[in-house]
């Protein structure tokens, strides 16, 4: 009879856990991101901006919200450590790419960046969320301008890669990139501030349940 | 003059309250002068209690190891400082491949690893990576934090975390653990608070 009400009780109670993985290019304010993340969702507050810098390694953090535990990787952004990002990839539930709004001098870098893992075939049903980070600055594009910029950024490579040899490359590829950028979403957010971070968890909540992707079912892979 | 007790203090406290009575164990590793014995003092976490191995060591490779960490006050393998309610359990792995199966008996139970590095050994850093892999492969370590000093970075030739980290090869094969790679000057004090910081971050998120 107990393991009976005990089972209920696990049933009834369970919650499934869902990974997210927090990419873009170094100082985009990944870290500030999650640790505010954390300060928002538990109990136990982050490390505050102050004490942050550049992340070699990687950070975790879990909140749980109604049935959902939702657990986080920021993972470091600098050139050497960004080609260990696609290792995460085949696990992840969802995609938070963040891109520093302000620093318009490395917005192509972060496009280039985020155009490889636009690619990325792993992820491609994954939910993938463009966070337009740092609006507390007033020098900071837009939501809409760093939509623009993308788009922009995009048609010149493409332009770019017409007039080289790779001519007619891979028309399909090209219409499954457009399918994908038309469902993008962008948020702009301030980690530093925490507006906009509540919105971006909520985004996040709702996709990892609605594209439920069976990722190693059974735990053990 | 670097860390002082009060800044030190300040980012522990945090700890403190949160683990009241509870037994915090933390290992410090790393081979013989990377600097654990420095950053230790350096820490200045209170009283330093030394205490004598609770399984069979031989005395003398214990002294070979404390030889090389001429500021242990005893001769002994393991270090226990405690620092009001966190307990941090030092020891200095020496090297000997004689006693490594003996690590183990210190893994479980444990909240974080300190991992040193002398950034400027370029020669040992093959060893260096090999101790900390096969150490992080045991079970009873898994998902522990683990926070690695690259430490030396005042001497000229120092390699950096950058460097260091992709020599050791965490990246990706780490995934379910939080872990960082900093560089600390443990004669200068520079990098060991704000690592401190990160891990009882990390500590307590867990």
């Amino acid at each position: 009879m107990y393991h009976l009400l005990k089972g209920l009780h696990e049933y009834l109670t369970r919650k499934e856990e869902f990974s997210v993985i927090i990419i873009g290019l170094d100082g985009a304010g990944k870290t500030t991101l999650l640790e505010k993340i954390k300060t928002l969702y538990n109990d136990i507050p982050g490390l505050t901006p102050d004490k942050i810098g550049p992340t070699v390694g990687q950070n975790t953090g879990k909140i749980t919200l109604p049935s959902t535990i939702l657990q986080f990787w920021d993972l470091g952004g600098q050139r050497g450590i960004r080609n260990i990002w696609h290792r995460y990839f085949d696990d992840c539930h969802a995609v938070v790419y963040v891109i520093d709004a302000e620093d318009r001098e490395r917005l192509s870098e972060g496009w280039e960046v985020f155009d490889s893992v636009l690619s990325a075939p792993q992820i491609l049903g994954v939910p993938l969320l463009l966070l337009a980070n740092k609006q507390d600055s007033p020098q900071s594009l837009s939501v809409d301008e760093i939509r623009h910029d993308y788009e922009d950024w995009y048609q010149r490579k493409l332009e770019s890669a017409r007039r080289t040899s790779r001519y007619g490359e891979g028309e399909n590829e090209i219409t499954a990139r457009r399918q994908r950028i038309a469902s993008l979403d962008v948020m702009g957010i301030s980690a530093l501030e925490g507006t906009g971070v509540r919105a971006a968890v909520d985004w996040l909540f709702i996709r990892v349940q609605n594209s439920r992707r069976d990722v190693g079912t059974g735990g053990t892979t | 003059m670097g860390l002082s007790i009060s800044t030190l203090f300040s980012s522990l406290t945090s700890l403190v309250r949160w683990s009241k009575e509870q037994d915090v164990r933390i290992l410090m590793l790393g081979l013989d002068s990377a600097g654990k014995t420095t950053i230790l003092y350096r820490l200045q976490i209170g009283e330093v209690v030394s205490t004598i191995p609770t399984i069979g060591f031989n005395v003398e490779t214990v002294q070979v190891s404390a030889t090389n960490t001429s500021n242990y006050l005893f001769p002994a393998f393991t270090t226990l400082c405690q620092f009001k309610n966190i307990k941090f359990q030092v020891w200095d792995l020496g090297g000997q491949s004689s006693i490594r199966p003996y690590w183990r008996c210190y893994f479980p139970n444990t909240s974080a690893i300190i991992y040193v590095i002398d950034s400027a050994d370029h020669a040992r850093m093959g060893t260096s990576r090999t101790e900390l892999l096969t150490m992080l492969a045991e079970e009873e370590l898994k998902g522990v934090p683990l926070l690695v000093f690259c430490n030396k970075q005042d001497i000229e030739g120092a390699l950096k975390p950058e460097e260091i980290s992709e020599q050791l090869g965490l990246a990706g094969g780490e995934k379910t653990r939080p872990w960082s790679v900093r560089g600390s000057s443990a004669t200068k004090g520079e990098g060991l608070e704000e690592g401190l910081d990160w891990l009882v971050n990390a500590i307590q998120q867990k």
